[in-house]
């Protein structure tokens, strides 16, 4: 009965049933740090936003978002508007770009990167061999050196003159970039919007209606070619009769006025309920989750910390949209207002113009030397770069990927398919590829990511993206923080949407594959 | 020796001569939920020192959860389980001592396959028993020699059988001292011809008097070496006694029929 | 790395996909017509598919050839510049600091190579497929360039009415290049007569050690430097030298050879050490204590270092990688001018106080019965420490900035002390390292406090290809611990750590870091206390090594995700804590599997460095792509100098992604 152990088992035999103190509580310590590193994150945050607030009165900079409206006088190189006439417009100038030239840039580095990709898995060795040093070549060097190299050899190119090619008054190409027919958003666009959202309802419902009625009956009933003749229809229609919604400005235009109205103790009251509401949901599906068949609910210390934190961080939600930054309510009451200010001016009577309208490019002189006239759209030499640059070094990623997800397929998969006497080509396209796509999409989902942030390095050769424009507005306005906002906000923005698409493809193909 | 009723405290021990030895596994009443599925329902159960228990039941019955529970991979939510007069709570002290105190060797052998053998047994000794690396290389040493692979001492785990890769683990379960080894189906991911030599080793453990509780299905490794069988299904202890008792006279239609399909 | 049982390499996000290596079938060789029809000419299709291929790429070729060589580019500019792009207005009289640097990186490099490198050989039928192409390049480079434009008495170009480049005819250009010719056959003949003076069998199995051809190839080219007259061009503190003609400088010559002498010599001297180990294990192996090895014959010809060898020699060679940045920044980069008299009055007392007293406590937080104590006496030194830089924030009272770096390392020696309770070894250990750290942090300071000796004409001592390496290394260096943290977070069951953790990667991730770095370098100056500045290169890196930690964590979580549930529950039944069963169990695993998406973000972190020149800070591509003053001659020349910025970057870079590929090869070939 020496033995230690004994001694300690003995002590510890006269703890049973009580707690342990707290420090010595695995739950309790483990919450504890968690707390801890969010009080101190958060204090982190807090101390270098009050030091960055004091830097900025310091210089009679205002944290506020007023350059949005304002006209700042910038101008912009390229894009829907080259004299914005408010610095929000600018940016957006800015937004579109990089969308048109992300999208653009999407469409054909998946094209190449899947020849590519293909080319390299070919039984032909030079072509193999060809692909091969296409993407060690291109995945190795650094992307702005690409760019810059594209824009260096671009502006070789000749000047612009009179009658210049390739197709005078159509295409031309010049040190100055591409000027080709522009096809633009024109006034009725919003009315005509209008009108096809209808359509879209209208050819839905029919969609379902026909392919229900197909189902049950087992009759070819042409669900899709009905439901696209009715948007074509509308859409045909609508070209001429939506001058017809002009009416709904005025109802957006008092909607605007209402919501502007809207007193800000109300919004922060939605606020502070929401943040509540999401708390109260967030806990009554955890308890469910935790109920027993005998209707008893069993929770560990852990599972309680959970609930009382997410009580918490509902209450901190609510002490922040209330107490800490009263002005964050009626900035989002002001600017919704603004927004749907802007869309019903979109809309009225004197709309009556085509909703999609086009022009040829032209050449103008207006001092010594011939230059593009602004009734094309003219992609500048930088716009060329960065979109060569991007397309290229993307696809070279985008083919090493589809190589491995197509080596991922069992060698069993093209054998069988073989077998049972599929040629190369139909095999290739009916069984190995729709396999491969599973392991391919999501880094190619990744690889657009890539891509679309890759944009923003047009900044080097001065093309307007947004990030450029951006630069410029904050240059005049000394905004920074807030163009930093709103590019990281574009940029999420970006990223969510893309992510979306990508999973819902990934989803779907898993649903084919059952 | 008598028969034991199938509900309340299957602690109640089979001979006076166990009775009169020391609790080691103390289980109270233990409830243990995963979400709302209840996986162990009121489970008590006493298991004294150098006992041999083998824990018998269909897949699924929660013999795997309550054996984790007792070494506290798993967290019960109600009840007690107090393991060498330690209550197994969230107090880090006791789940520390509880760990080098309870060896657990699992299904899957868990070795470390970028360690050595000899690096897997010694690891836990140096840093958490706190041994010098000679002492416990030579720990090691006389344990490989004890389940009989002393000459594998510097191979990688994925260089071993699985037979020999379950030894290795039950070395190095052993190089803790530890004063109770669980062992969660040791054999079930064998090759017939590596068993054996598995429950040899087994065997050689308990005759040696270490307290032992065991899940498994090898229904010739409970006759022989049991002192008791506790049977559960259903998060539930259905049945306690011994291997004689068991085999020969259960007492339970469930029972019954699961060594119907079993044997 | 060859463990033979890892867990499957992961598709982690990023990851390239694992190509299983194909070990060729080995069947004769064939003869290279028949190569040529079986290969390129099978059947129509194939046929079509060649001849599209070879247009292809000779178009590109040519495209090439004739930028290089036309009349207009002036690589003069490039070659004059070459030092400049290297390590920009770099002192003349102080430059034996930067050969110091690249010969300490040579030592490492040659006795880390002779240690490590499995480099097995090159068959002679290999070699002669090289040099083959190589003949073969080299005259359908001949015959599709076009012609060189003609030129007057005076070296101009002769143009005609219309304003066109005159060229010479197609037969005269031929002839102009009998040199290219000549090396053109003299490398087919070469190739023809390997092959037909060895038969197949011995074609195949003859192997030239790749060490030669690694170490030859930079012999004869640093040989050649004192024979052949590659001319010598400059231009030093606004001065041009330009004497075609001539050997190349003696500052050039000199220390490239001994660079290379460096290299071979510790090459030799890693590789004996080697040696002598495998030696030594293979004696201890026949010894008849264990049973017969059952690896089987290894037809590796490379004998693998046995594990655990030279394991002292193997540690120290990477700490010194690991340290020899710092060292090289600060000491030979800077040569800072220490105040002696400070050093002696406070440094080396403060450190030698901090030494003392912070191994005392640890001493203390290691006793086997510290237990719970311990641990709160080490959140206190935390709390203690971190309350040091708050009052610095706010100003309270002013102490030494190493001071408080002091207190942050006792705190976190303090935290880690329940690991290495116990035992006086390991005590000793713990208390070891925190004195290594406290001498490192106060050496550090000091040198860092001390102005620099180094007087460059511009504020920015480096430029060039050197800011770019070292903004790399260091950025790899500083976001590697960031990211393995993040990545924990992430994978950790506590939901604040994992919610935290994967805002902050997934906002990263989101936005391009071009933003990022226009944040660091313009805005960041907002967010600091009045007196307190960021070197402009420093808030460089800190917005790479930020940018860099995000995605490395996705990369370290892909191997985490890749490690069986079982290993934590072994780890926690025989007793491990959380940081011994991360440390010792978890990371090693899921480093092995991560280990080629990580070499990958190496690379992207490289090729990244390049957004430098975007932000203002004259790093390679920078220095490459502006116009230098004083050098109106070379006004415009920016596509060369770009060309060879790629080459530089290309080359790096793919050198990295071929060792990744073997590394990957290696991984999958332990798992057999
Ligand atoms: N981590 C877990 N989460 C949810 N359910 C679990 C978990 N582990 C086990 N279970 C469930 O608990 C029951 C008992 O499992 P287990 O103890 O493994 O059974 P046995 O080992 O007897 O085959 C099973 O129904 C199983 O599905
Ligand atoms: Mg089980």
């Amino acid at each position: 009965m020496s033995d230690p152990r004994e001694a300690a088992r003995d002590a510890s035999l006269s703890a049973l049933g009580t707690r342990p103190p707290f420090y010595r509580d695995a739950t309790v310590v483990r919450w504890i740090a968690q707390v801890g590193t969010l009080i101190l994150v958060l204090a982190a945050m807090w101390f270098l936003a009050t030091e960055a607030g004091d830097s900025l009165r310091a210089r009679g900079a205002n944290i506020d978002f007023d350059f949005i409206s304002d006209y700042i006088g910038i101008q912009v190189g390229s894009g829907i508007d080259t004299n914005p006439d408010s610095g929000g417009r600018a940016l957006w100038v800015g937004m579109v770009n990089t969308i048109r030239m992300a999208a653009a840039g999407i469409a054909l580095a998946s094209v190449i990167g899947v020849l590519v990709g293909l080319a390299r898995l070919s039984s032909n060795w030079p072509l193999r061999r060809l692909a091969g040093v296409y993407v060690e070549a291109l995945r190795n060097i650094p992307l702005l050196v690409q760019i810059l190299v594209y824009a260096a050899v671009l502006a070789t190119l000749p000047n612009v003159s009179f009658g210049m090619g390739p197709i005078s008054g159509w295409i031309h190409v010049s040190n100055k970039g591409l000027s080709i027919p522009r096809v633009f958003v024109a006034d009725g666009f919003y009315q005509w919007a209008v009108i096809m959202l209808i359509g879209a309802v209208v050819a839905r419902i029919t969609y379902r209606r026909l392919a229900e009625q197909r189902e049950q009956t087992g009759a070819q009933t042409n669900a899709g070619a009905w439901a696209t003749g009715i948007v074509a229809v509308f859409a045909i229609v609508g070209w001429w009769v939506h001058p017809i919604f002009g009416w709904l400005g005025s109802p957006l235009g008092s909607l605007a006025d209402g919501v502007g109205a809207i007193p800000q103790g109300v919004v922060q009251l939605i606020a502070a309920l929401a943040a509540l509401a999401v708390a109260v949901w967030w806990i009554r599906r955890f308890l469910a989750q935790h109920r027993t068949p005998a209707g008893l609910t069993r929770l560990t210390d852990d599972d309680w910390f959970r609930m009382i934190f997410a009580v918490v961080a509902a209450a901190i939600v609510v002490l922040f949209v209330t107490v800490l930054w009263p002005g964050l309510s009626s900035w989002v009451v002001n600017s919704s207002s603004d927004g749907l200010g802007v869309l019903a001016d979109k809309f009225g009577n004197g709309r009556t113009g085509p909703p999609i309208d086009a022009m040829r490019p032209d050449i103008v002189q207006p001092g010594n030397f011939a230059n593009y006239g602004p009734a094309g759209l003219n992609l500048s030499i930088g716009f060329a770069a960065v979109y060569f640059g991007v397309v290229f070094y993307t696809a070279a990623f985008i083919a090493e990927i589809v190589r491995g997800g197509i080596l991922a397929v069992p060698k069993g998969q093209s054998e069988a398919a073989q077998a049972v006497g599929l040629r190369r080509s139909t095999a290739l396209r009916r069984v190995i590829l729709p396999q491969a796509l599973r392991v391919i999409l999501p880094p190619v989902g990744n690889q657009y990511l890539n891509l679309t942030k890759n944009t923003s390095l047009a900044i080097a050769v001065g093309y307007s993206d947004l990030v450029q424009i951006g630069q410029t507005v904050y240059n005049q306005t000394g905004k920074t923080l807030q163009v930093m906002a709103v590019w990281m906000l574009f940029y999420l923005a970006c990223s969510l949407t893309i992510s979306a698409v990508v999973n819902f493809f990934n989803i779907r193909m898993r649903i084919v594959e059952r | 020796m008598s028969t034991q009723p199938a509900h309340g405290d299957a602690t109640i021990a089979v001979s006076d001569e166990l009775a009169a030895r020391d609790d080691m596994i103390v289980c109270r009443e233990v409830d243990k939920w995963f979400g709302d599925f209840q996986a162990l329902s009121g489970i008590s159960a006493t298991i004294k020192e150098q006992e041999i228990v083998v824990v018998l039941g269909p897949s699924g019955s929660g013999k795997s959860t309550w054996i984790r529970c007792i070494n506290r991979l798993e967290a019960h939510q109600s009840g007690q389980i107090i393991v060498d007069g330690i209550e197994l709570t969230n107090d880090l002290r006791n789940i520390e001592k509880i760990r080098s105190e309870v060896g657990m060797v699992f299904q899957q052998f868990n070795l470390f396959p970028h360690l050595t053998v000899l690096d897997n047994i010694t690891l836990a000794p140096i840093w958490v028993r706190k041994k010098s690396r000679p002492e416990a290389e030579e720990l090691a040493e006389s344990l490989l020699e004890r389940v009989g692979i002393p000459e594998q001492a510097q191979k990688f785990p994925g260089q071993l059988s699985g037979g020999q890769q379950q030894r290795v683990a039950i070395a190095r379960a052993l190089a803790m001292e530890p004063r109770v080894m669980l062992f969660d189906e040791p054999t079930s991911a064998l090759d017939p011809e590596m068993i054996k030599e598995v429950l040899d080793v087994m065997e050689e453990l308990a005759r040696s008097g270490m307290t032992m509780m065991v899940v498994t299905h090898e229904m010739g490794f409970a006759r022989e070496v049991a002192d008791r069988i506790i049977f559960m299904e259903e998060g539930e202890i259905v049945e306690v006694g011994t291997p004689h008792h068991f085999f020969t006279e259960p007492a339970e239609e469930r029972t019954k029929l699961f060594l119907s399909q079993v044997l | 790395m060859t463990d033979p049982m890892l867990p499957p390499a992961s598709t982690a996000m990023g990851a390239e996909p694992v190509i299983p290596a194909a070990s060729p079938p080995d069947r004769p060789s064939l003869p290279p017509g028949r190569w040529i029809r079986e290969n390129l000419f099978p059947n129509t299709r194939n046929s079509i598919l060649t001849i599209f291929a070879i247009l292809i790429a000779l178009f590109a070729y040519r495209g090439l050839l004739n930028f290089m060589f036309s009349e207009e580019r002036s690589w003069i500019a490039v070659r004059t510049n070459l030092r400049l792009m290297f390590t920009q207005a770099y002192p003349e009289h102080q430059y034996i600091r930067v050969w110091v640097t690249v010969g300490t990186i040579m030592v490492l490099a040659g006795v880390s190579a002779g240690i490590w490198a499995r480099w097995g050989g090159v068959t002679v039928k290999r070699l002669m497929g090289w040099l083959m192409s190589g003949g073969v390049l080299t005259a359908a480079g001949v015959l599709v360039r076009e012609p060189s434009v003609l030129t007057d008495a005076a070296g101009e170009s002769v143009r005609d009415d219309a304003g066109e480049l005159v060229r010479e005819s197609f037969a005269a250009a031929m002839a102009d290049r009998w040199v290219w010719w000549a090396i053109a056959i003299a490398l087919l003949a070469l190739g023809l007569v390997l092959w037909t003076s060895l038969d197949d069998l011995r074609r195949r199995t003859i192997e030239i050690p790749v060490a030669w051809l690694i170490f030859g190839l930079p012999a004869l080219l640093v040989a050649s430097t004192w024979v052949v007259r590659y001319g010598h061009y400059g231009f030093t503190e606004g001065e041009f030298i330009a004497e075609p003609g001539q050997l190349v400088a003696m500052t050039t010559r000199v220390p490239w050879t001994f660079m290379w002498l460096i290299l071979v010599a510790s090459f030799a001297l890693g590789r004996a050490a080697r040696d002598r180990a495998i030696a030594s294990a293979q004696a201890a192996e026949e010894t008849p204590n264990g049973g017969p090895s059952d690896e089987g014959a290894d037809d590796d010809a490379v004998p693998e270092l046995p594990r655990g060898a030279l394991a002292r020699t193997r540690t120290s060679v990477n700490l010194l990688w690991v340290l020899s940045p710092f060292f090289l920044y600060w000491v030979v980069m800077r040569d800072p001018e220490i105040d002696y008299a400070h050093v002696f009055s406070t440094m080396l007392p403060m450190g030698l106080a901090f030494g003392a007293a912070g191994a005392a406590v640890l001493w203390l937080l290691t006793r086997s019965d510290a237990g719970e104590v311990g641990r709160l006496a080490a959140i206190g030194l935390l709390l203690l420490a971190a309350f040091h830089w708050v009052a610095a924030y706010f100003g309270w009272y002013s102490m030494l900035q190493v001071a408080r770096i002091a207190f942050l390392l006792l705190a976190v020696a303090g935290l880690l002390a329940p690991n290495f309770a116990g035992v006086a070894a390991q005590r000793r250990r713990l208390v070891g390292a925190w004195l290594f750290m406290v001498l490192i942090a106060f050496y550090g300071a000091t040198v860092i406090n001390s102005p620099s000796t180094v007087e460059t004409p511009t504020d920015m001592f480096i430029g060039g290809f050197s800011v770019t390496l070292l903004v790399s290394v260091l950025t790899i260096m500083l976001s590697f611990p960031i990211g393995v943290l993040l990545a924990l977070a992430r994978t950790s069951r506590q939901p604040i750590f994992r919610v935290l953790s994967t805002i902050y990667i997934e906002v990263i991730r989101g936005v391009p870091l071009i933003t990022l770095l226009l944040f660091f370098s313009g805005v960041l100056p907002l967010f600091l206390p009045d007196g307190m500045e960021l070197a402009e290169l420093a808030a460089a890196i800190l917005g790479y090594t930020l940018f860099s930690a995000a995605y490395l964590a996705e990369n370290v979580r892909g191997g985490l995700q890749s490690i069986r549930r079982g290993q934590y529950e072994a780890a926690d039944a025989v007793g491990l804590t959380t940081t011994q069963r991360t440390g010792f169990i978890v990371l090693p695993q899921s480093l092995r599997v991560s280990i080629p998406p990580l070499v990958g973000q190496v690379i992207a972190t490289f090729k990244e460095t390049s957004l430098l020149a975007i932000i203002g800070l004259f790093d390679f591509l920078r220095m490459a792509n502006s116009v230098i003053p004083n050098q109106s001659q070379f006004l415009g020349v920016r596509r060369e100098n770009l060309l060879f910025v790629s080459v530089v970057y290309w080359v790096v870079a793919f050198a990295m992604s071929k060792y990744s590929q073997r590394l990957e090869q290696r991984v999958g070939l332990g798992q057999r």
